[in-house]
C-alpha cells in the first residue's frame, strides 16, 4: 500500500467516524425538536438539578409524583371518551400544535400535553443528569482534565445551599417527623445511604449507642440538643400511645462553666416545648441522693470514688474496702446521708453496731481496722465535702423527665470524675430498679473525656448496653474518645446508632468506619496538551466519607456514618413548634419579705443563730 | 418531686411564689424552729416543728420551690401534677378520633402565620396565575382539570415546608 492510499484510507475512516457522530447528534436534535414539550420539561428539570445540586433520585421522585397528574388526566379522558381512546389524544394534540406556530399556540399544545410531557420530561432529565454525573466522575466527560474536581466542588457548593435552605424552612425539619423518626437536617450528599431531602434517624438509633465528634464551634451542641429533643419527643409519644416507657434523659455536661449553664437553660426550654413536665438542672437547682443506692452498689461506688492505688498500696485498698463494707452493711441499714456515713467510720460505732454477738467475724474486722479508721474517715470527709451537698439528697432521677447534670470537669477534674461515677451509678440503678416506674433512659455525656480518668468511656458503653440504656457520647476529637487507640476504636466501632463527625482536624479513623467504595478512574492519552481519543479505565477504591471533605466542613455541617455509608447533612437549629409554646409569663412583682413570727421577748432557748450547733449548717 | 406537705409555703408562713430566695426560706424556717423546737423549756410545738421542717426540706432549693409551686397550681386546677401520664393499653396505636383531621385543619391558619406566609403567598399566586392561564388556553378539555390538579399538587407538596410544624412535633 502506497502512502497516498494509506492517507486516503485514514482520512476516510476519520470522516466516517465524524459522520456517524454528526448523524447521531442530528437524530438526537430532531427527536428533541419533534418531542419539544418533553424536551422543554427535560431541559428545565436538568437545569434545576444542576443548579440545586440535586441527585438524580430527586428528579425521578418528581417524575413519579407527576404521574398522579397523568393518572388524573387519563381518568378524565376515559370519563369523557370511553374505550381507551385516550391514548390517541396526545398524538392528536401534538399534531395540531404544528399548525399553530405562535406563542399562544405552543402554550396551548404544551398545556394539552403537560400531563404526559411532565413526567416523561422529568424522567428523561433524571437519566441525562445521572449520565452526566457518571461521565464526569469517571473521567469520560468534561473538556479539561480538572473537570471532575471542578464539577464536584461546584456541586458541593450548590448542595450546601439547597440543604441550608431546607434546614431554615420552618416546617421542613421539625423535632419529630410524622413517621416517628428524628429529623436532623437537610441532606447535603448521601454516599451509600438512600437519599432523602431531610436526614431522619429512627428513635431507636438514639436509644442505642452514638458517638459525636467535633471541634469547638463546629455545631456539636446544636446537633446534640436536637437529638435529645427528638428522642424525648418520640419516646414520649410512644409512651402516651402505650407502646413504651416514659423517657428519662440524663445529660452529663462534663466541662461545666458558664457555657454549660447556657446550654442547660436552652435544653430545658426546648424540652419543655417538647412536652417535658420537669427538667432538673443538677447541682444548681436540684439534688440527688447517693444514699438511695442499694448497699452493694453503694459499697462499690464509695470504694471506687477514692483513689486507692495499686502495688504496695493494695494492702491499704483492701482495708479501705473492708471498712466501707462494714460501714454500709451494718445492721440497721445503710447510711442515709454523708454525715451518717462519716459517723460510721469510727471504731466505737462499728464495734457497737457489729457487737451484738451474732456477727463475731465482722466485729473482729472492725477491731482490726480500728487504727486505720481516722485516716479513712478523713479521706471520705474531704471527698464528700468537695462533692458538695448535691449528691446528699433529697431527690431521685425518677422525679424529673430530664436531668441536666453539670460537672466541673475543667475546673475540678477529680471531683467531677467522682460525680460522674455517682451519676452513672444512679442512672444504672434507675434502669434496673424494680420499685419505680420503668423508664426508657438515654444517658448523654458531652465531652466525657474531661471526666473519663477513672471510668473509661468503653466501660460506660458496655454498662449502658448491658442495662438497656442508650448512651450518647461526644468528644472534641478522636483522641478525646479514649486513652488508647484500642479503646477509641472499640468505642467508635461499636456505635450501632451511628457516628456523627463534624469539623475536626483528624477525622481519618472515624471516616475509615464508612469504608471505601469502588469508583472508576479513566486515564486519557494526551496529544499535544489536549486529550486524545485513547485511554484506559480501571477500578479504584475511594473513601466513602472523604476525610478532606470532613476537615473542611462548615459550622453546623456533619457527616453521619452508619453501616458503611455516609450522609453529609446541614444540621437544623432545634426549635419546638411555635404553636406549642406557652404564653410568656407575666412580669413577676417584687417578692414581699416573709412573714416573720413575732419572736418571744424573753427566750431562754438558743436563738436562731445558734441552731446550726444543733442541726448542722445544712440540716433541715 | 412529690409534694409531701399539703402546702409547704403556708407551713413556713411564706407567700406561694416560685421565686423566693434561699435566705427567705431559711429565715422563715429558723424563726419557726426557734419558736417551736421540742427542746424548748415550754415543750415547743412538735407538730408545727415537724411540718415546718418537712416544708423546709421541700423548699430549700430554687428548683424544688418552683416544683412545689407548680404542684400547688396544678392542684388548684384539675388534680395533682404528679399524676402519671395516662397510658393507653394495647399494642396498637389508638384509632385517630374523627375530629383529628378537623383539628389539624383548624391549626392550618396558625401554622401559616407562624411559618413563612409571604413565600406561601407567592407560591400560591404562581399556581393560581398558571391555573388561570391553563383554563383560558384549553377550556373544557380533559387536560385542563389535570393541569390544575397538578398545580395544586405542586403547591401542596412544596408549600408544606413553609408551614410551622404542628404542636406535637
Amino acid at each position: 500500500m502506497s502512502a497516498w492510499t494509506w492517507l486516503k484510507f485514514v482520512t476516510f475512516l476519520w470522516l466516517l467516524r465524524k459522520a456517524f457522530k454528526l448523524a447521531r447528534w442530528l437524530i438526537v436534535a430532531a427527536a428533541a425538536v419533534v418531542a419539544w414539550p418533553v424536551t422543554v420539561v427535560a431541559g428545565t428539570g436538568y437545569a434545576a438539578a444542576w443548579l440545586r445540586g440535586w441527585p438524580p433520585a430527586r428528579v425521578y421522585r418528581a417524575a413519579a409524583w407527576a404521574l398522579i397528574v397523568t393518572a388524573a388526566w387519563l381518568a378524565a379522558l376515559e370519563a369523557s371518551d370511553p374505550g381507551f381512546l385516550a391514548t390517541r389524544e396526545p398524538g392528536r394534540a401534538w399534531g395540531m400544535g404544528w399548525d399553530q406556530f405562535t406563542v399562544a399556540g405552543l402554550a396551548r399544545t404544551f398545556a394539552l400535553l403537560a400531563p404526559v410531557a411532565v413526567p416523561a420530561g422529568l424522567a428523561l432529565a433524571g437519566l441525562i443528569w445521572a449520565w452526566r454525573i457518571y461521565a464526569i466522575t469517571t473521567g469520560l466527560g468534561g473538556v479539561r482534565a480538572s473537570a471532575p474536581m471542578a464539577f464536584d466542588r461546584r456541586q458541593w457548593r450548590r448542595q450546601i445551599r439547597t440543604a441550608k435552605g431546607l434546614a431554615n424552612a420552618p416546617g421542613a425539619v421539625p423535632l419529630l417527623a410524622r413517621s416517628g423518626q428524628i429529623p436532623v437536617g437537610g441532606t447535603i450528599r448521601a454516599i451509600g445511604h438512600r437519599w432523602r431531602p431531610v436526614l431522619a434517624l429512627p428513635a431507636a438509633a438514639c436509644a442505642r449507642h452514638m458517638v459525636i465528634v467535633g471541634a469547638t464551634g463546629s455545631g456539636k451542641t446544636n446537633l446534640m440538643i436536637r437529638l435529645w429533643a427528638g428522642w424525648f419527643t418520640a419516646t414520649l409519644q410512644t409512651a402516651r400511645a402505650g407502646r413504651g416507657d416514659r423517657p428519662l434523659l440524663v445529660v452529663l455536661d462534663c466541662k461545666g462553666g458558664r457555657d454549660a449553664r447556657r446550654k442547660a437553660d436552652r435544653t430545658r426550654r426546648l424540652l419543655y416545648g417538647a412536652g417535658a413536665r420537669r427538667v432538673a438542672i443538677w447541682p444548681d437547682e436540684a439534688r440527688l441522693c447517693l444514699w438511695d443506692l442499694p448497699p452493694d452498689e453503694l459499697t462499690v461506688l464509695l470504694y471506687q470514688m477514692i483513689d486507692s492505688g495499686t502495688g504496695a498500696a493494695a494492702y491499704y485498698a483492701d482495708v479501705l474496702q473492708a471498712v466501707i463494707i462494714l460501714a454500709v452493711t451494718a445492721p440497721g441499714g445503710p447510711p442515709l446521708s454523708a454525715a451518717a456515713f462519716l459517723d460510721r467510720l469510727n471504731a466505737r460505732w462499728l464495734q457497737k453496731a457489729w457487737g451484738d454477738g451474732r456477727h463475731l467475724a465482722e466485729a473482729e474486722h472492725a477491731r482490726a481496722a480500728a487504727r486505720h479508721l481516722p485516716d479513712i474517715q478523713l479521706r471520705y470527709a474531704t471527698l464528700l465535702r468537695r462533692l458538695g451537698p448535691a449528691l446528699d439528697g433529697p431527690g431521685t432521677l425518677a422525679e424529673a423527665d430530664a436531668w441536666y447534670c453539670i460537672l466541673e470537669g475543667t475546673r475540678e477534674r477529680s471531683v467531677a470524675e467522682a460525680q460522674a461515677m455517682a451519676l452513672t451509678e444512679l442512672a444504672a440503678h434507675a434502669a434496673t430498679s424494680l420499685d419505680g416506674e420503668p423508664r426508657a433512659i438515654l444517658l448523654a455525656a458531652d465531652d466525657y473525656s474531661a471526666v473519663s480518668g477513672r471510668v473509661p468511656l468503653s466501660n460506660l458503653y458496655e454498662r449502658g448496653r448491658s442495662l438497656g440504656i442508650g448512651v450518647q457520647v461526644s468528644a472534641q476529637s478522636w483522641q478525646g474518645l479514649g486513652a488508647t487507640e484500642d479503646e477509641r476504636y472499640r468505642i467508635a466501632a461499636t456505635a450501632d446508632g451511628g457516628v456523627f463527625v463534624l469539623r475536626t482536624p483528624h477525622p481519618e479513623p472515624l471516616t475509615a468506619l464508612a469504608g471505601k467504595r469502588r469508583v472508576l478512574e479513566t486515564a486519557h492519552r494526551l496529544i499535544g496538551g489536549a486529550w486524545g481519543d485513547e485511554g484506559t479505565t480501571r477500578e479504584q477504591r475511594a473513601w466513602t466519607a472523604d476525610p478532606d471533605l470532613v476537615r473542611r466542613l462548615d459550622v453546623g455541617q456533619a457527616c453521619y456514618i452508619h453501616r458503611g455509608a455516609a450522609t453529609f447533612v446541614q444540621v437544623a437549629r432545634p426549635k419546638p413548634s411555635p404553636l406549642s409554646l406557652p404564653p410568656p409569663p407575666a412580669p413577676i412583682a417584687p417578692v414581699p419579705e416573709p412573714r416573720s413570727e413575732p419572736a418571744p421577748a424573753p427566750d431562754p432557748w438558743p436563738s436562731p443563730a445558734s441552731l446550726d450547733d444543733i442541726f448542722g449548717p445544712e440540716a433541715p | 418531686m412529690t409534694t409531701t406537705t399539703p402546702n409547704p409555703f403556708r407551713a413556713l408562713g411564706l407567700p406561694e411564689r416560685p421565686d423566693l430566695t434561699d435566705e427567705q426560706v431559711r429565715a422563715a424556717w429558723r424563726n419557726i424552729a426557734a419558736a417551736t423546737h421540742p427542746d424548748r423549756p415550754d415543750g415547743g410545738d412538735l407538730a408545727r416543728y415537724t411540718a415546718a421542717s418537712a416544708a423546709y426540706a421541700e423548699l430549700r432549693t430554687p428548683w424544688a420551690r418552683s416544683e412545689a409551686y407548680a404542684d400547688l397550681a396544678d392542684q388548684a386546677d384539675d388534680g395533682p401534677a404528679t399524676a402519671p401520664i395516662p397510658v393507653i393499653s394495647g399494642e396498637e396505636l389508638p384509632p385517630e378520633p374523627p375530629w383529628q383531621l378537623l383539628r389539624a385543619l383548624t391549626q392550618v391558619p396558625a401554622r401559616i402565620c407562624s411559618g413563612r406566609p409571604l413565600r406561601l403567598a407567592i407560591r400560591g399566586l404562581i399556581a393560581a396565575v398558571l391555573a388561570l392561564i391553563v383554563l383560558r388556553l384549553i377550556p373544557g378539555t380533559p387536560a385542563a382539570p389535570a393541569d390544575v390538579f397538578g398545580l395544586i399538587l405542586w403547591f401542596v407538596l412544596t408549600g408544606r415546608k413553609d408551614l410551622a410544624p404542628p404542636p406535637e412535633r
